[in-house]
C-alpha cells in the first residue's frame, strides 16, 4: 500500500523545517564572522510545486531529483545598508523570529502527525 | 546527510565555543588593562583581538564557525608621566596598555548576546527532537 499523501506531506514539511533550523543555526553561529552572508531555504510552497509533479522513471538512465536538489539553500538578498562594516549580513533579530516560526510550525506538524495516527488507529479499532 | 536537527545542535555548539573564547580574550584584556612592562621603558600588555571564520566541516558538510586568528591590536599605547614607576623610561614616561574599557565592555555585551542566541538555537533543536520522539508516546 502506498503511503497516504498526508503522511508524506507531513514528513516533507518536517524535513524542510529541520533543514531550515540548520541554516538558522549556521547564521546565528556566524553572526560575528566577517564576510558571511545569511542563507535561507526557498519557501516550502516551491518545494511542494517541484515534488507534486514528478516525472515517471521509464528508463533506468533517468535521474530523479534527490531531496537535496529540491531543498537548495539560497543566499538571502539583503539591503547593503543592513550589512555591518565587515560584510556580514546576519541580523540576529531576524534569525530569532525565524527560529520562533520554525518552532511553531514544527509543533503544529508533529501534532498533526499525532492526530493522523490517531485517526488511522481509530479506523483499525 | 546527517540529521538536520542534530547538525543544528553541533553548529550551535561551535558557536558557543567561539563566543566563549571571545569572552576569554575580553577578560584577559580587562584583567591586564593596567599591566605595564617589567623592564624600564619596555612595552606593556598589548590588547588582543579575535577574528571568526566560517568553516565548512568536510566530514558532515556543515557550516561551522571557528576562531580564525587571535591577533594584537596595532593601536598606540597610552603614555603617562610617572617617574616613580619601575616601568618608566629615562625621561619618566610610562607606556600603558592600549586597552579601552568602554570598547571591551561593549564587546562583552555583544559576545553575551551572541552566546545567548546560540544557546537558544541549541535549546530549540533539542526541543524539536524530543517533540518528534514523543510521537511514540500515547499513539
Amino acid at each position: 500500500m502506498a503511503e497516504p499523501y498526508v503522511f508524506k506531506l507531513a514528513s516533507q514539511r518536517s524535513e524542510w523545517l529541520s533543514t531550515r533550523e540548520t541554516l538558522i543555526a549556521g547564521n546565528v553561529a556566524n553572526a560575528n564572522t566577517p564576510g558571511y552572508r545569511a542563507t535561507d531555504l526557498q519557501p516550502f510552497s516551491s518545494v511542494l510545486d517541484a515534488t507534486q509533479m514528478t516525472m515517471a522513471t521509464t528508463n533506468p538512465m533517468h535521474m530523479t531529483p534527490t531531496e537535496q536538489d529540491l531543498n537548495p539553500a539560497r543566499v538571502v538578498e539583503t539591503d547593503p545598508s543592513d550589512e555591518t562594516i565587515s560584510g556580514n549580513s546576519v541580523r540576529l533579530e531576524n534569525e530569532m523570529i525565524k527560529l520562533g516560526d520554525v518552532n511553531r510550525d514544527y509543533t503544529m506538524d508533529t501534532n498533526l502527525k499525532r492526530v493522523m495516527h490517531q485517526m488511522m488507529l481509530s479506523v483499525l479499532k | 546527510m546527517p540529521d538536520p536537527l542534530e547538525s543544528s545542535l553541533k553548529i550551535a555548539g561551535a558557536g558557543l565555543e567561539a563566543q566563549s573564547l571571545r569572552l576569554r580574550i575580553i577578560s584577559e584584556n580587562v584583567a591586564n588593562s593596567q599591566s605595564t612592562a617589567t623592564t624600564p621603558g619596555g612595552d606593556p600588555y598589548t590588547r588582543q583581538t579575535i577574528t571568526f571564520g566560517n568553516e565548512l566541516d568536510r566530514a558532515s558538510g556543515l557550516n561551522l564557525v571557528q576562531v580564525k586568528s587571535i591577533g594584537l591590536d596595532q593601536a598606540p599605547f597610552k603614555v603617562e608621566h610617572d617617574p616613580g614607576n619601575p616601568a618608566a623610561d629615562a625621561s619618566g614616561f610610562v607606556k600603558l596598555p592600549n586597552v579601552d574599557m568602554l570598547t571591551e565592555l561593549a564587546d562583552m555585551r555583544e559576545a553575551n548576546r551572541s552566546y545567548e542566541a546560540n544557546l537558544q538555537v541549541a535549546k530549540q533543536s533539542a526541543d524539536l527532537e524530543s517533540q518528534t520522539v514523543s510521537l511514540l508516546k500515547d499513539a
